[in-house]
């Protein structure tokens, strides 16, 4: 049951252990690297090794950290208008569970776009014009009705025990296709609910935890990874340095013979030396023209921020990370004003991603790239502090877009006013296996050997949505 | 077991072996019949006896590094994976590969010169090269050749151990592990002058089985320093070196070894490896990352407990149940208390949890704990079902759970201005419990007292200038804010002002001075009302199914357990079973922690899988060996530094890391000790060791390094005021923030806080090489040793201050080449500093020199 040809013959911690790390080196790709003096070709690898037929060979999952609202942005329920106002009893639902209150009915109008018709609100007017690319899951469920749990099951799969994360899986599961980046890069994660452990490794080799750029609260045009350069020497004087070190290192290693621990370490500060200088020149946005900058709407309020998060995913899914994850600070958690704070934060986002959609495509990337947008929970078709929305875990929405998804298509669907999902209700399990499907992984054989027992994203659960994939 | 049988036949026919029993390749099974293994795994023309460790280990070298070059170099002509079988061969099996393909046999295990696989890769047939492209690296050559010598294992991807019911706990009494401990006398080596030691006799007896020969005894300087990371974590001191040097090697060592082990910095270093199995941290983790701000009391505690080398039976009595212990003083009765935060200081859901799964939830945390930590079980797996490879049936899980949902580590308290389900904290001290209960009640109140006092203020102003009838109006609709002396409208006014004046200076000073955080500790306690759980059905916390008693595994106990006391949780029952060495559990708690001794030791347990003795675990590649260790242990009063010592002054801990290939060949991985293991100091050590060099290390203990902190450890926002790492204590003091760990913890693989951690992974990533290239706390560190090399030899020619600072830094000379590389790359780098002469150029230089070294694999790596 547990037994695979993909396990035994890769999965092995021992092998991640010894093996000289560069980050192309790790993970199932891992294999088709070692000991080779030129890596093959990652497509290549990639091919080799995985589970399913899979579009996508890299993620770009854009996190909305807070919650927004389903029912005023891709859930449409007209019927919430008709409602409210009203009590939300168990009448009015037809025997559904309400969590109580007063219906609020969205102000928002909504439309049908493109040829699929998907309804989007007018709250994201550039994405719309993207319909046809986006494929809508309404049906969305997920455990914890607090952002801790709602945040680390969304990242984690698991709230109540520490677990790696999505990112950290598919690290592990694909390895990096660039030698001299992570796997797993994450832009501005929040430092709070969960923190780092939504990007961490658990019990995975910590080689495949996030690098992080910056944190949700800083603006990403200050971030820095952590140690990426040196305050005080400059760089001719730090390259003869670390030839002083490598000389070092290579009299130690012939008095060794043989040891495969300084051969790796000898790799490692090569690596460290080519991050140092190739990273600083991917994070600049000088090789991008003002076309380019002006699409993300960088430069202009209220889009700056974001369209910068937005062009270093593209930026760096272009240099071969595999997963590539952005978050908004923590701005959607809108149990007051949501009528009037929702599109101020959909302004933010909106004609970003709709530039990294269309950046992608014309690069011929947005086939193979998963780009996700979705949040940790929905919120409440009733009203909070009379203006407000509180957080619902019961359903909410996202959605994916390029990877291999049907564009224009929508899936599942939730009842009438949006409290629960009433068609191919979709738990954060399914969620995770359909992304993991999307990438050619299947979520039940990408198995960790940790404290005697095989373990997945998934758990014992997850079906993976396979309709959604063209 | 009717392996036995078969192990009793000369040499049958592999193929036989495998029709019969099908699972026989998959070395954990066929390793848990110990002493059956030889036979079982021996080929038909294996010229080398084989035995259980490299058997099992066999495999895994197979796994590591045959099967990817199978893979990737042979699979896509010869394997059913492919659909190729070029030339008849398929390399899917080791069958496959002893029948061959049409030019005959591909392996003939143990014979390289006679194998065709051997011949085609070395690419010296001109008629016979594979792959036919290119040329495998003589890397792989050289590893497929020793593989084949090892007898060409080749493990069942599909094996299962054929055990009928995996949790039965009867039929689960015959896995190794839980065996009473065997007691064999140490062989008798061939070569009787070796031997220091009984530890040395039974490794050199397995290394002569092999025809192997360990290697030499380390150098002096490499075994001082070896000891002193290994037993304190610091280099070596000049004294400790010079003592050592004057000394015959085997007394020189005795007498380090007792003089480390006496050493307040012993507990320093050791108390670490206990934190990192009980997952200690500074702070919450999960959903809420709230501070632990008393936790730090437990990590000296343990520190303490470990340089006063507590039995460890009394170690984790204390630790699951100090609670409940009699003492005889206030202080013994704290110590013991706060012992028992080991019970306290995991990972919890804090938020929007119901309270009866969050009871479940901790439970089931303590208790995968414990079992990792004490029994190298993984008990967790039998939450929600029988566990799948393990004698560990799920009415045992709940019967262990039991005692901790009897015990509470949860209480309501008052914390960012909310009633909070946090830790339990207990006041310190003779009158403890009231202090912390007056400042609890403080800010429990602090809100309505802070609006009492504006209410007291108006109610002052309206005293002053108000109407009789409007006080009067006021007392009448809200009288709060007076004081009883004010609201009495038979005295004068003036008396009435005063009074409320005075009232209103005394509840304002109150505001202004709230009581300072008593000291406390996380300190558990049992449980109002002691329970017997019921099994939860699929794990849910709230679908019950059959009421199971509280109790102990059956797989370790040989009678049934006395029933647990219906009025405390059985804690200390529990502990007791735990180490009760006439018992199986004891049995097994001894072998587990001599196996983590021997881990820190030599950094590899004679079992690798340290915190998993289980089915899936591996098995000891000296098993009487670990046995003897385990029997030395309880005779020594569970005394963890007699056998530390023991282990410590052995001949074998004393091997220097030579290489061998003669050695390397059989055993590549030294799973038989042939030669010390080179390894890389931990993010402690290393730490500890560079601010030595630069003479700013502190070793003094000190309590909590998070105070400054907030209650939120880190938070949603800028997190003002985070956990610092500018400390120049030892490593063990810096704060564990769980996600937020210091950037030195996280680049070197720390353990993981938020999991028992019995064996740091050991990665070599390129940020690794940024923290040392680039870290601030590195460059000065190499600041200050360069500037103390300086002052120290102002006058000194450069050799004399290169070889000071290489003394510093590793500790013993360097070799000529490396000094005259240091010493010609300071000169050229001092004079390309500037035209004009820089009077600190050569400071300059040699803190770059020295911030070099550092990030050198001489320091980074012992011997």
């Amino acid at each position: 049951m547990k037994c695979n040809r993909f396990q035994t013959a890769f999965c092995r911690r021992d092998l991640l252990r010894t093996a000289a790390c560069g980050f192309g080196q790790i993970g199932l790709a891992a294999l088709a690297n070692q000991s080779q003096a030129s890596p093959i070709p990652a497509s290549e690898g990639f091919q080799q090794l995985s589970h399913t037929v899979g579009g996508a060979k890299r993620v770009i999952f854009l996190f909305m950290w807070g919650g927004p609202s389903h029912v005023d942005t891709f859930d449409y329920k007209p019927l919430l208008k008709d409602f409210h106002g009203r009590t939300a009893t168990a009448e009015a639902l037809r025997g559904r569970q309400p969590p109580g209150g007063t219906i609020l009915g969205s102000p928002f109008k909504f439309k049908q776009h493109g040829e699929g018709g998907i309804w989007i609100s007018e709250l994201f007017p550039h994405l719309a014009k993207h319909a046809d690319q986006m494929c809508v899951l309404r049906s969305l469920h997920t455990d914890g009705s607090a952002h801790g749990e709602a945040l680390l099951t969304l990242h984690t799969g698991k709230s109540n025990l520490v677990r790696p994360s999505v990112g950290a899986w598919v690290s592990y599961g694909l390895g990096a296709e660039s030698q001299n980046l992570p796997a797993f890069i994450t832009i501005s994660p929040p430092r709070g609910h969960g923190g780092v452990q939504n990007y961490g490794s658990g019990f995975l080799p910590a080689a495949h935890q996030a690098t992080a750029i910056g944190a949700a609260e800083i603006p990403v045009a200050n971030a820095k990874i952590s140690n990426l350069s040196n305050p005080v020497l400059n760089q001719s004087t730090q390259r003869s340095q670390l030839e002083l070190i490598q000389s070092l290192n290579r009299s130690h290693l012939r008095t060794a013979s043989v040891d495969p621990g300084i051969e790796g370490l000898i790799s490692s500060y090569e690596l460290a030396f080519r991050m140092q200088s190739e990273v600083p020149q991917i994070m600049g946005l000088d090789g991008e023209t003002k076309e380019t900058l002006e699409l993300y709407g960088i430069g202009t309020v209220p889009t700056d921020n974001f369209g910068r998060q937005c062009l270093l995913a593209r930026k760096f899914a272009e240099q071969g990370v595999r997963y590539i994850q952005v978050s908004t600070d923590y701005t959607w958690d809108h149990h007051t004003k949501n009528n009037e704070l929702l599109p101020k934060e959909c302004a933010r986002v909106d004609q970003p991603i709709t530039a990294l959609l269309t950046d992608l495509d014309r690069r011929g990337m947005l086939e193979d790239t998963l780009v996700i947008w979705g949040s940790e929970f929905g919120r409440t078709p009733t009203a909070e502090n009379q203006d407000g929305r509180n957080h619902h875990p019961a359903a909410f929405s996202m959605w994916m877009a390029g990877g291999g998804v049907k564009g224009g298509y929508t899936y599942g669907a939730t009842d009438d006013l949006g409290f629960q999902p009433v068609d191919k209700p979709m738990h954060m399990h399914d969620f995770h296996a359909t992304l993991l499907h999307g990438l050619g992984l299947d979520h039940k054989r990408l198995t960790y050997r940790h404290a005697g027992r095989d373990f997945r994203l998934t758990d014992i659960f997850g079906n993976p949505a396979t309709e959604i994939f063209s | 077991m009717r392996l036995q049988n078969y192990s009793s036949r000369s040499a049958p026919h592999w193929s036989v072996i495998r029709f019969l029993i099908p699972c026989a390749a998959s070395y954990w099974f066929a390793l848990q019949c110990v002493g059956s293994v030889a036979a079982v795994t021996a080929k038909p023309s294996a010229p080398i006896p084989q035995d259980a460790g490299v058997s099992a280990n066999g495999e895994v070298f197979f796994e590591e590094n045959i099967r990817p070059i199978f893979v990737q170099r042979c699979q896509s002509c010869h394997s059913e994976k492919s659909g190729k079988h070029e030339g008849n061969l398929l390399i899917d099996s080791q069958a496959a590969l002893l029948k061959g393909g049409d030019q005959g046999p591909a392996v003939v295990p143990g014979d390289v010169e006679h194998s065709l696989l051997i011949r085609a890769v070395r690419h010296t047939d001109p008629n016979l090269m594979m792959p036919p492209t290119e040329r495998l690296n003589d890397e792989s050559i050289a590893l497929l050749e020793s593989w084949i010598r090892m007898g060409a294992p080749f493990p069942e991807t599909s094996s299962q151990p054929t055990v009928v019911n995996p949790s039965d706990p009867v039929e689960g009494k015959s896995h190794w592990a839980y065996q009473p401990l065997s007691i064999v006398a140490p062989p008798q080596p061939q070569n009787s002058a070796w031997s220091r030691s009984e530890i040395d006799r039974f490794v050199l007896a397995k290394l002569e089985s092999r025809n192997l020969a360990p290697v030499s005894d380390a150098s002096g300087k490499d075994l001082v320093r070896r000891l002193t990371f290994q037993l304190v974590g610091l280099p070596p001191t000049p004294e400790q070196l010079l003592k050592f040097d004057s000394l015959p090697q085997a007394l020189a060592t005795e007498q380090l070894v007792d003089e480390l082990l006496a050493s307040p910095q012993f507990g320093q270093r050791w108390g670490r490896h206990w934190l990192d199995l009980a997952r200690y941290a500074d702070s919450n983790g999960l959903d809420e990352n709230f501070l632990f701000r008393e936790a730090w009391r437990y990590r000296n505690w343990v520190i303490d407990a470990t340089n006063a080398d507590m039995p460890y039976d009394r170690f984790l009595l204390e630790q699951l149940a100090g609670d409940l212990l009699a003492y005889e003083t206030i202080e013994q009765r704290d110590r013991q208390r706060i012992a028992a935060g080991f019970l306290e200081i995991g990972p919890k859901v804090l938020l929007g949890v119901d309270p009866n799964r969050q009871r479940m939830d901790v439970a089931d945390e303590q208790l995968e704990t414990i079992g990792r930590t004490v029994l190298a079980q993984t008990i967790g797996c039998a939450r929600c079902h029988n566990h799948k490879f393990d004698a560990i049936p799920t009415a045992d899980y709940y019967a262990l759970a039991g005692i901790f949902t009897s015990t509470t580590v949860m209480e309501q308290r008052f914390m960012l201005n909310e009633q909070r389900v946090m830790e339990r904290l207990v006041g310190l001290g003779e009158n403890g419990e009231q202090i912390d209960d007056d400042y609890e009640s403080f800010y429990r109140q602090v809100n309505s007292l802070r609006q009492h006092v504006e209410k007291a203020k108006a109610a002052l102003e309206l005293l002053k200038s108000g109407t009789e009838e409007a006080i009067a109006a006021k007392l009448a609709s809200d009288s709060d804010g007076f004081c009883d002396a004010s609201r009495d409208a038979a005295v004068t006014r003036e008396m009435r002002v005063a009074a409320q004046e005075a009232y209103l200076n005394e509840q304002t000073k109150k505001l202004a001075n709230p009581p300072g955080i008593p000291p406390r500790a996380m300190i558990p306690r049992d449980a109002e009302s002691v329970v017997d759980e019921h099994i939860r059905l699929a794990g849910k916390f709230d679908d019950r199914g059959e009421l199971v008693p509280r109790g102990f595994l059956q797989v370790l106990s040989d009678t049934p357990a006395a029933p647990l006391p219906t009025n405390q949780s059985g804690r200390i029952e529990l502990s007791q079973w735990l180490t009760d060495s006439s018992g199986r559990s004891g049995a097994l708690t001894a072998r587990v922690f001599a196996n983590r001794i021997w881990h820190h030791m030599f950094g590899r347990g004679l079992v690798r899988t340290v915190d998993n003795f289980g089915r899936t675990g591996e098995t000891p590649s000296h098993p009487e060996l670990l046995d003897h260790l385990a029997s030395e242990l309880i005779r020594n009063g569970w005394s963890m530094k007699s056998l530390i010592r023991q282990i410590a002054v052995s001949r074998t801990f004393g091997l220097s890391s030579s290489f061998d290939s003669a050695n390397h060949d059989v055993d590549p991985e030294n799973i038989l000790l042939w030669r010390g293991n080179r390894r890389r100091l931990d993010p402690e050590s290393l730490r500890d060791a560079m601010l030595t060099s630069a003479g700013t290390l502190d070793l003094q203990p000190v309590n909590s390094t998070v105070d400054y902190l907030g209650d939120q450890a880190t938070a949603v926002g800028n997190n003002a005021v985070r956990r610092r790492t500018d400390f120049n204590f030892r490593s063990v003091y810096l704060p564990v923030i769980r996600n937020d760990l210091p950037e030195l913890f996280d680049a070197f693989d720390f353990a993981n806080p938020q999991l028992t951690t019995g064996a740091r992974p050991r990665t070599t990533v390129p940020t690794q090489g940024l923290f040392m290239l680039n870290d601030a706390l590195v460059m000065k560190a190499a600041e200050d040793t360069a500037r103390r090399v300086l002052a120290e030899n102002a006058d000194q020619p450069l050799d004399v201050q290169v070889a000071r600072m290489f003394e510093l830094v590793i500790n013993q000379p360097a070799t000529p080449e490396e000094a005259a590389l240091v010493a010609t790359w300071i000169q050229s780098t001092e004079t390309q500093s500037g035209s004009s002469p820089d009077p600190n150029a050569r400071q300059k230089a040699f803190q770059l020199a020295c911030h070099a070294l550092f990030a050198s694999s001489r320091f980074q790596y012992l011997e």
